[in-house]
């Protein structure tokens, strides 16, 4: 499947709701179900507090951001970590061309990391040499569709318990009909194996604290426990805007995540991680390296209205209460990130011209603002980013032309009036071809009627 | 006692596509003691300007309407998104002259409870079966949610339960052209959820007209009726 | 490379050089306004037990021996965490973890505000995750009330690898529909000595 860039959004979203509808029913149904176990877990504790507390200790660390990498970046390799700055995706590639060469890595298991997303960490390996593994079993089925995550943290929402038989009974020879526990049972047994055998495991990083350098990852598989704990060797790759001050405010982080999440206490499997295995243990990698990415982070942390959005933890809890969103999943989006987080991201990342629309693609309704556990002002990034777009000359023509024309009216009360009785009685139908704006409303909607008379002729004649 | 004197602000939208909603606006006030004014220079608040970025176009909708009442007591408005436009962005567009009107206006179920204290209007919505639609803006910028609710039913309706009364219609100002396809599927999961109601209301004609418009391209759906004109037939 | 880190740095401190910097928060203190009556140990085992976790309670380590051999009879062989009581060690061929049916671990301590327990890497890890029914023992006196509680004893003396383990491996990715033991121990059991908690 060739995957689309945001640009392509407005296709790709239309193209998802005509030709594959079921994704909007599956996507639909499982970010419902999110929502309402999040909702459910806040109800029993005291989430306004908890999110100023999130928000505020996040913040903290942004603006202490490089003291708290140094400190992190200590800590590691006093425990014997190999600790590498990646400016770059491929700074952060390169580090896996040395370790799989020196090893002579074969395979490698991987946990869900949407960084290594992010940075085509996969395409690279199979350049390598090198067989890439995904093992939570979401991004498993993915890998073997062929396709980018959905969510992320369902990457495979959209996909329904029917695709999911035909696709294992295709590839792992299990029944048309088996039920999801024997479909889970041959994805296990065929992943155990790859476990064993793999020379390396790759994670990312839910979070990092600097004051013991631990890399925190959150899981209910147990797949991330295994990848970073059989292979010989460990290379993590994490976003420098994942650092937390202290080791304590992992409690705090690890919690408020889950519950935004999938309203779970904690994630069934947390590993906090230290570095490689001490001469007192007796398994464990020997090996472990730290990639610390920026990869466009820097450039949205000198934004002065969009760097909030380094704050995010990842939880997915604004895609799941975006409408927007709902209707589609992440594929339409064309990225890595998606949903509200990919639109405030993007701009920053990619740059503004290669994200475009996605600031758009919001009907600002603001849904997202409650939900967010660091308290990110979703609405006002999205709205400084489409600012940003028409200052840069990104804007349509016809809209910017329009925008203009209308602000000139709205200055001539007598003017106005009389423009807006003409567009009344324009035939929207014929119109349409000759306005975009017309036309995308008449494409899915029949024409509104205007009053007989405007308000302002009926006032003028005196209301009764 | 002196009569409360109010400018209606009827928006650009609601003047040529809810004009009538506009009139039930000025009857339902008159009939609670309420003089009305209509400063005749009114143009637009500059929402749909702002919300697409053109920053400078919304900047001289925002003067513009800004000294259009600038001698009112209140400012009333038959619309959830103009009034949030208002009270949510005006003081950081247009510094203490935009504050201090933002702080003057209201969304007109808004306006009933909160500054002149209706409780109840009357019973003529007795048998009537609703649903109410909440517009984003409405909800999350003014903080207006059981104000409609409980006038609708003060005044006998019914309003039923609706499991998707708060998500997003999908209009979103020009968002509903720039992305028709989306937008289309939001309001279809509305039309999908509604219970069978004698009438859907929202305190916004964006909303109405897109929630409308998409029940008759697919030939379904309840009449749209706006919250005013269901508020004037309440009192009688 | 220095020099890579050297840029990311000074593009962090360009970025942050307008912005006047922000205090730590603090504390948080408690996320829930109001503990409940449950005692750490009656939390622990309420939350562990609701995501189908098992607790059984033994009040000596006899009897948790006796327990131990009843329970591991029906599986062919072992593999045993480092920390646990040479004691306890039922009458099977010890088996590596990548092949025994059965593993049994000794824990750091337990969670009670999340229902976890804390497993240490210098245990054995591989014990802790390779095999489908996972007993793990714990004494009562070693669970915290909180997660932070628990990360403030457990930064004096960090092994390579902590990890929180809150019940059965889960997960609902195929078709929304929810397994167990995809790749953790489908089954894991709290086997705790010492005493038997109060009813609430």
């Amino acid at each position: 499947m060739t995957q689309s860039t945001p640009s392509d959004y407005r296709e790709a979203s239309a193209r998802s709701l005509r030709d594959t509808p079921s994704v909007r029913t599956s996507v639909g149904s499982a970010t419902r179900t999110f929502d309402a176990h999040r909702v459910s877990a806040f109800s029993e504790v005291e989430y306004d507090r908890w999110k100023d507390w999130a928000r505020d200790t996040k913040t903290h660390a942004l603006t202490h951001l490089d003291t708290y990498l140094a400190q992190a970046s200590a800590q590691l390799e006093a425990r014997g970590v190999h600790v590498h700055w990646a400016e770059t995706a491929e700074d952060a590639l390169s580090v896996l061309d040395e370790v799989v060469e020196r090893h002579g890595i074969k395979s490698a298991v991987k946990g869900k990391s949407m960084l290594t997303e992010e940075l085509e960490v996969n395409a690279h390996l199979e350049t390598l040499g090198v067989r890439p593994i995904e093992t939570d079993l979401g991004e498993y089925i993915i890998q073997l569709l062929g396709e980018p995550p959905s969510h992320i943290v369902g990457p495979a929402i959209h996909k329904s318990l029917d695709d999911c038989r035909a696709l294992f009974h295709d590839r792992l020879g299990t029944p048309l009909d088996a039920d999801p526990d024997t479909l889970a049972a041959a994805a296990r047994d065929a992943l155990r194996a790859e476990f064993l055998a793999a020379g390396l495991g790759i994670s990312g990083g839910n979070f990092l604290a600097a004051d013991t350098g631990t890399i925190a990852l959150i899981e209910n598989e147990g797949n991330i426990r295994l990848a970073t704990s059989v292979p010989d060797v460990h290379v993590a790759f994490v976003g420098i805007e994942k650092i937390v001050p202290r080791f304590e405010d992992l409690a705090g982080f690890l919690q408020i995540t889950a519950r935004s999440a999938t309203g779970q206490a904690i994630g069934l499997f947390v590993s906090l991680i230290q570095g490689p295995r001490t001469p007192s243990e007796i398994d464990g990698p020997k090996e472990v390296h730290v990639v610390l990415v920026d990869n466009g982070r820097t450039r949205l942390l000198a934004d002065d209205t969009a760097w909030e959005a380094l704050r995010c933890v990842r939880c997915g809890a604004c895609l799941n209460i975006c409408p927007v969103y709902r209707q589609t999943g992440g594929h339409a989006y064309g990225w890595t990130y998606s949903g509200p987080l990919g639109a405030i991201i993007s701009p920053g990342m990619l740059g503004l011209e290669k994200a475009m629309p996605l600031p758009h693609a919001s009907s600002l309704c603001g849904a997202c603002v409650d939900v967010c556990p660091v308290r990110i002002p979703i609405p006002d990034i999205l709205l400084h980013w489409r600012e940003k777009a028409v200052d840069a000359g990104l804007a349509p023509t016809g809209e910017t032309f329009g925008s203009k024309a209308y602000a000139g009216l709205a200055e001539r009360p007598a003017s106005f009036a009389a423009a807006n009785a003409a567009l009344r009685w324009t035939p929207w139908r014929a119109a349409g071809r000759a306005l975009p704006i017309l036309k995308g409303w008449m494409q899915e909607r029949s024409a509104p009627t205007p009053s007989k008379k405007s308000f302002r002729q009926m006032w003028k004649e005196g209301i009764e | 006692m002196s009569s409360t004197r109010v400018a209606l602000f009827a928006t650009c939208l609601a003047d040529q596509f809810y004009a009538e909603a506009c009139a039930d606006t000025v009857r339902l006030l008159r009939q609670l003691g309420v003089i009305v004014d209509f400063p005749e220079g009114q143009t637009c608040c500059g929402q749909p300007s702002h919300n697409s970025g053109h920053r400078d176009d919304a900047i001289s909708m925002v003067r513009h309407t800004i000294d259009v009442f600038k001698d009112a007591e209140y400012i009333v408005l038959p619309s959830g998104s103009c009034t949030g436009m208002i009270r949510r962005h005006y003081g950081q567009l247009a510094g203490d002259k935009g504050q201090q009107l933002s702080e003057r206006t209201y969304e007109l179920s808004q306006f009933l409870v909160e500054v002149l204290g209706v409780e109840s209007l009357g019973s003529g919505l007795q048998g009537q079966t609703l649903a109410y639609h909440h517009g984003c803006h409405a909800l999350r910028e003014l903080g207006v949610e059981n104000e409609p609710l409980n006038l609708l039913r003060g005044a006998g309706a019914e309003v039923v339960d609706w499991e998707a009364d708060r998500e997003c219609c999908g209009f979103g100002g020009l968002f509903s052209a720039k992305m028709p396809e989306v937008s289309a599927a939001m309001a279809d999961h509305k039309l999908e959820t509604l219970p069978d109601v004698d009438a859907v209301t929202s305190a916004d004609g964006g909303c109405l007209m897109q929630m409308s418009g998409r029940a008759q391209h697919k030939r379904t759906g309840p009449p749209f009726v706006h919250l005013a004109s269901l508020l004037w037939r309440g009192v009688q | 490379m220095s020099t890579k880190r050297d840029a990311i740095l000074a593009r962090i401190r360009d970025a942050n050089s307008g912005r006047t910097p922000t205090d730590h928060p603090g504390d948080f203190g408690g996320w829930r306004g109001d503990a409940g009556p449950a005692t750490p140990l009656q939390a622990f085992v309420s939350g562990f037990e609701g995501v189908g976790g098992e607790v059984v309670f033994v009040d000596s380590e006899v009897k948790a021996s006796q327990w131990l051999a009843d329970f591991a009879k029906p599986f062919t062989s072992v593999t045993i965490g480092e920390g646990v009581s040479s004691a306890l060690r039922p009458d099977l061929p010890i088996a590596l973890p990548r092949n025994a049916p059965l593993a049994i671990s000794q824990a750091r301590g337990a969670i009670a505000e999340t229902g976890s327990l804390v497993m240490d890497a210098r245990d054995g890890r591989r014990t802790q995750l390779l095999t489908p029914t996972h007993v793990v023992v714990l004494s009562p006196e070693n669970i915290w009330e909180t997660v932070r509680g628990a990360l403030l004893t457990l930064a004096d003396d960090l092994p390579a690898a902590i990890g929180l383990h809150s019940g059965p491996s889960k997960s609902a990715d195929i078709g929304q529909v929810m397994v167990k033991g995809v790749h953790g121990p489908g089954r894991i059991l709290a086997l705790i000595i010492g005493c038997a908690p109060e009813k609430p």
